[in-house]
C-alpha cells in the first residue's frame, strides 16, 4: 500500500465488513421480549451518548437497507496511535472472517444479538484508551479455555507484511540478510515484495559479498566482475537505498552525476591480467568498458541500453557457479598439433598452445577454428605467454623468441641459455626464463639489463611477482624459492615435495582462508601488520589498502618501502611426488598437502575459486584451496596433461595425446 | 551528573532507567550530550510504553557490550545467527516485532535494530511464496500468468 495515501475514509469503509451500526435498529422493530425491551432502554441511555460522543460521524442513524438484523460496523476509529493515522498499517480484517461472523450472529435470537451489537458498537466507538480497558474488563472475566482461543486468535491475527510495512531502508536491511534462493522465492509474493526483492540495492550487495570469493556463507563465488564498477556503483546504491519509493521504481539512471550501474564484466577467460589488477593492461579485453563517472549524459537511452540490473549479473555468474559445482560443462577439443601440447594461455577469446611440434597455434576459442601458426623454433615449444602486443616463447632449442602474434612476425630471438628454456614469465618490464641449464634468467626490457638466479638442478617453472619485487621458482631439487630480485638472493625455502617441484603459483592476494588455517597465522600477525598484505579475513578497508598500494594503479600511497608490498602470502607447488601443496611464504611452513593424484603432476592453475591441477595419470584435478580432498576429478585427455589454463568460467588442457581439451561452465 | 534519567513513552508514561543503559540509543546518547542532563524526563514521541520498556529490557542486557557503531559496513557479517538471549528476547507477536525495529531505527540502536531484522529475515527464509504470504498474511497481487512467468525468472536460483 502506497505511504502517501491519506487515512481516508475510503481505506476506512473497506475495512467495515459487518452490516450497519446497530445502535438505530432498536427504534423500527418489535421488541420479542421484555429482556430486550429492557436492554434496548439500557442502550438509548448508555450507549447511544458514548457512541455520540466518540463517534458523532458514524452517530446519524440510517435505515439498513435490507432492514434486517444489523450488526455495528466496525470501524478503525478507536485503532491505536500508529495505526489511526497511518493507513498503511491498518489492520484489514478479511472478508471470509467477517462473513462467518454475521452468519453466526444470524443464528442467535433477535435479543442476543442486540446486546452483541451494542457491545461491539461500544468498542467499534471507543478510543484507544477506552478500547484496552474494555479489553482488560473482558479478559478479567475470561476462562482459561476462553483465554487460550483468544491467544491462539491473537497468534493468527497478528501477522504484519513487514517489508510494506516498514520504511523501505529497513525493508532493505532485512532483505540484505537473505541467501539466494530465498530472496528468489521472496519476489515471488507480490508487486511490493517483487519490487524490493529485485532491486539494485539488493543485488549489488550480493554482488559484493560474492565477488571472486567464495562466500563464507554460500560456499561459492562470484568472480571476475569489475570490482572497480562494484565499487563505484556503491554510492549510488546507497542513495537508491534511502530514497527508494520517492522515485519511480524501474527508471534507475537519470543521467545523474555519478551515473554508474552500468554494469560492464570483464569478459572471461582475463585471469592472468587480471591477477595484476593492472587496469592498463586490462584495457584491451574490457572492450564495451563504458566511463561514465562523472560524465552528465543527456540522452537518457545511453544508460538504458547498457544498464543491466545487478540481479541479472548476479545471476549469470550464480549459474556459472552451479554448473561447476554440478559439473555441467560442454567440451570442445581443438586438434592440429602434431605432437604432445605443452603449453597454453587464454584471454579473452583468444588460445595459444605450444607444442613439441615446434609450433604455437592461436585458436579462435568460440568457433575452434585455427587462426594462425608460428613457425620458428627448431625444436618443441616448451612455455608461452602472451598480452595483447607481443607473444614470448621458450623452446628446447634454447631460444626465447619475441612474437607480433597479430602479425604473426617473430620479432627478435634471444641465445642466453644453455639448455632448454623451460618456463618463462613476464610482466611489466621483467621477463623470467627458466631452463634446464639450472639457471634462472632475468632480463630487464627498459635498461637491457640481465642476471642469473643460479639453482644446484635444472629449474622447471618461474613467476615473476612485481609488487613485491620477487621471483618463485620450483627446481629439480625438489625445492621451491622465492628470490629478492632487488638483492638477487633467495630469501625462502620451500622444501618439503619428494623428487623434483614442476610448479610454483603464488595465489592471488585476495584470497581468504577461513579459521582452519586462521591458527597456523597466529603466530605472524605481528609481522603482517608492516604493511596492506590482506589478513586471511581479509576486511574490506583492508582489501581496498590492498588494491591501492598496487604500483600499477595510480595513486597508491600506504606502502612502506617504495612501492613495495609483502610477496603473495601463500603459494602452491605441485611435484613429481603427485602431491600439490600450499605454503605461507612469510614462514615457509607447508601449511597444506593435496593427495589424489597417481602420478606426477606437470600442470597447476589457481584463481581466488579453485585449483586445476592435471599430470601424468591423465586426470585433471579441481581443487578447493580450503579443502584438503579433491572436489571433482575430469578425465578426457588419453595421455598425460602437461599444461591447464583455468578462469572462472573454463579450463583448457593440452596434452601428450596432441589434444587441447576445452571445459567450458557458461551457462 | 544522575546516574538515573527518565523517558516519557509516547502514552504519557515516565520510565526510570540508568542512563548508561539509555546510552545504548545513539539518538538519546546524543541528546544528552547536546542538551546536558536536565533531570527533566526525555519526551520519546514514537514509542510507546510496552514497546520502551522491551528495548529498554534489551538495552539492560547488552549494556556491557562493546560499542561497534563503526560496523556499518561489514559484508562479511551478513550471518543471520542471532545469540540465543536475543533469539528467546524476539520471541515476541508480530506487532511487538514491528515496533521494536521502528523504535531501534528512530532511537538509533544499531545492534537491537540487526537482530529485529535478522528476526524477520529468519522468518522468510527457506519458505515457499505461499509460505510466506501466509506468515505475513500478504495478499498474492499477481495474476497466474504473472505468477508463473515470475516463477520461472527466479528458477535459476533453486538448484
Amino acid at each position: 500500500m502506497d505511504s502517501s495515501s491519506p487515512p481516508s475514509s475510503a481505506t476506512t469503509s473497506h475495512t467495515q465488513h459487518i452490516a450497519e451500526n446497530g445502535k438505530k435498529a432498536d427504534a423500527n422493530r418489535l421488541p420479542l421480549s421484555s429482556t430486550s425491551d429492557s436492554l434496548n432502554e439500557l442502550a438509548k441511555q448508555n450507549v447511544a451518548p458514548f457512541l455520540a460522543k466518540y463517534h458523532p460521524r458514524q452517530y446519524a442513524p440510517r435505515r439498513a437497507e435490507d432492514g434486517t438484523t444489523t450488526v455495528p460496523r466496525i470501524t478503525n476509529a478507536g485503532y491505536c496511535y500508529r495505526h489511526q493515522p497511518d493507513s498503511k498499517c491498518s489492520r484489514q480484517a478479511d472478508e471470509q472472517s467477517m462473513q462467518q461472523l454475521q452468519r453466526e450472529l444470524e443464528t442467535l435470537p433477535q435479543s442476543d444479538q442486540q446486546g452483541i451489537a451494542h457491545v461491539w458498537s461500544l468498542f467499534s466507538a471507543a478510543p484507544a484508551k477506552q478500547r484496552k480497558l474494555m479489553l482488560q474488563g473482558i479478559l478479567a472475566q475470561c476462562c482459561f479455555p476462553q483465554l487460550s482461543f483468544i491467544s491462539a486468535s491473537v497468534r493468527e491475527l497478528i501477522r504484519i507484511d513487514f517489508l510494506t510495512a516498514l520504511p523501505p531502508e529497513l525493508s532493505f536491511k532485512i532483505l540484505r540478510y537473505l541467501d539466494t534462493a530465498s530472496l528468489c522465492r521472496a519476489a515471488q509474493v507480490s508487486h511490493r515484495w517483487k519490487a524490493l526483492a529485485d532491486d539494485d540495492v539488493v543485488w549489488h550487495r550480493m554482488c559484493e559479498q560474492h565477488i571472486r570469493r567464495k562466500c563464507n556463507k554460500c560456499g561459492w563465488g562470484l568472480p571476475l566482475l569489475d570490482r572497480k564498477r562494484l565499487r563505484e556503483a556503491k554510492r549510488e546504491i546507497e542513495l537508491r537505498a534511502t530514497n527508494w519509493g520517492s522515485q519511480p521504481v524501474n527508471t534507475i539512471v537519470d543521467g545523474a552525476p555519478n551515473g554508474t550501474c552500468s554494469v560492464v564484466e570483464l569478459p572471461l577467460g582475463g585471469k592472468r591480467k587480471i591477477e595484476v589488477e593492472d587496469d592498463q593492461s586490462c584495457a584491451m579485453i574490457k572492450r564495451h568498458c563504458v566511463s561514465p563517472a562523472y560524465q552528465p549524459e543527456p540522452d537518457d537511452d545511453y544508460f538504458k541500453t547498457r544498464y543491466r540490473p545487478w540481479k541479472d549479473v548476479y545471476r549469470d555468474r550464480f549459474v556459472v557457479g552451479l554448473n561447476w559445482k554440478h559439473r555441467r560443462c560442454s567440451v570442445k577439443i581443438f586438434r592440429g598439433h602434431t605432437d604432445s601440447v605443452m603449453c597454453l594461455q587464454f584471454e579473452d577469446n583468444i588460445l595459444m598452445t605450444g607444442s613439441y611440434d615446434a609450433t604455437v597455434k592461436i585458436w579462435d576459442m568460440e568457433t575452434g577454428e585455427e587462426l594462425r601458426t608460428l613457425r620458428g623454433h627448431t625444436a618443441g615449444v616448451r612455455c608461452l605467454q602472451f598480452d595483447d602486443t607481443k607473444l614470448i616463447t621458450g623452446s628446447l632449442d634454447r631460444s626465447i623468441r619475441v612474437w607480433n602474434w597479430r602479425t604473426g612476425e617473430c620479432i627478435s630471438r634471444y641465445n642466453g641459455h644453455s639448455e632448454a628454456v623451460i618456463a618463462l614469465h613476464f610482466d611489466a618490464t621483467l621477463l623470467a626464463s627458466a631452463s634446464v641449464d639450472r639457471t634462472v634468467k632475468i632480463w630487464n626490457f627498459k635498461d637491457k639489463s640481465t642476471f642469473v638466479l643460479a639453482h644446484p638442478e635444472g629449474v622447471n617453472a618461474v613467476k615473476i611477482d612485481t609488487p613485491s619485487r620477487t621471483v618463485l621458482t620450483a627446481c629439480d631439487d625438489g625445492v621451491a624459492r622465492l628470490w629478492d630480485l632487488d638483492t638477487k638472493t633467495c630469501t625462502r625455502v620451500f622444501q618439503n615435495h619428494i623428487g623434483a617441484v614442476q610448479q610454483v603459483i603464488p595465489l592471488p592476494r585476495e584470497i581468504e582462508f577461513e579459521s582452519h588455517l586462521a591458527d597456523c597465522e597466529i603466530d605472524h600477525v605481528s609481522t603482517s601488520s608492516q604493511n596492506g598484505e590482506p589478513a586471511s579475513m581479509l576486511s574490506p578497508t583492508l582489501e581496498h589498502r590492498s588494491l591501492g598500494t598496487h604500483p600499477s594503479s595510480s595513486g597508491a600511497s600506504f606502502e612502506q618501502e617504495s612501492g613495495r608490498l609483502d610477496p603473495p602470502r601463500y603459494i602452491m607447488t605441485s611435484g613429481v611426488d603427485a602431491t600439490i601443496r600450499l605454503w605461507e611464504t612469510n614462514t615457509g611452513r607447508c601449511l597444506r598437502t593435496f593427495f589424489g593424484h597417481l602420478e606426477g603432476i606437470w600442470a597447476l592453475s589457481a584463481d581466488t575459486l579453485r585449483i586445476a591441477s592435471g599430470g601424468m595419470d591423465r586426470m585433471v584435478k579441481i581443487w578447493d584451496p580450503r579443502i584438503p580432498t579433491c572436489q571433482d576429478t575430469y578425465e578426457g585427455h588419453s595421455a598425460a596433461v602437461n599444461c591447464i589454463g583455468l578462469s572462472d568460467s573454463r579450463f583448457i588442457t593440452g596434452g601428450d595425446d596432441y589434444q587441447v581439451r576445452m571445459y567450458d561452465f557458461r551457462a | 551528573m544522575s546516574s538515573q534519567i527518565t523517558l516519557t513513552s509516547s502514552d504519557g508514561v515516565d520510565i526510570s532507567v540508568d542512563r548508561t543503559v539509555a546510552e545504548r540509543s545513539i539518538l538519546i546518547k546524543n541528546m544528552l550530550e547536546d542538551l546536558g542532563d536536565s533531570g527533566e524526563p526525555i519526551p520519546i514521541p514514537n514509542v510507546n510504553e510496552a514497546v520502551l520498556k522491551k528495548v529498554i529490557e534489551w538495552c539492560e542486557h547488552h549494556k556491557n557490550d562493546p560499542v561497534t557503531a563503526t560496523d556499518d559496513d561489514d559484508n562479511r557479517r551478513k550471518t543471520t545467527d542471532i545469540d540465543e538471549w536475543d533469539q528467546k528476547f524476539m520471541q515476541v507477536d508480530q506487532e511487538m516485532l514491528f515496533e521494536i525495529i521502528l523504535a531501534a531505527n528512530y532511537l538509533d540502536i544499531k545492534a537491537l535494530l540487526d537482530v529485529g531484522c535478522k528476526t524477520v529475515a529468519n522468518m522468510i527464509k527457506g519458505k515457499s511464496p505461499e509460505e510466506i504470504r501466509k506468515t505475513f498474511n500478504i495478499q498474492n497481487d499477481f495474476t497466474p500468468e504473472e505468477e508463473d512467468q515470475i516463477r520461472r525468472e527466479n528458477e535459476w536460483a533453486e538448484e
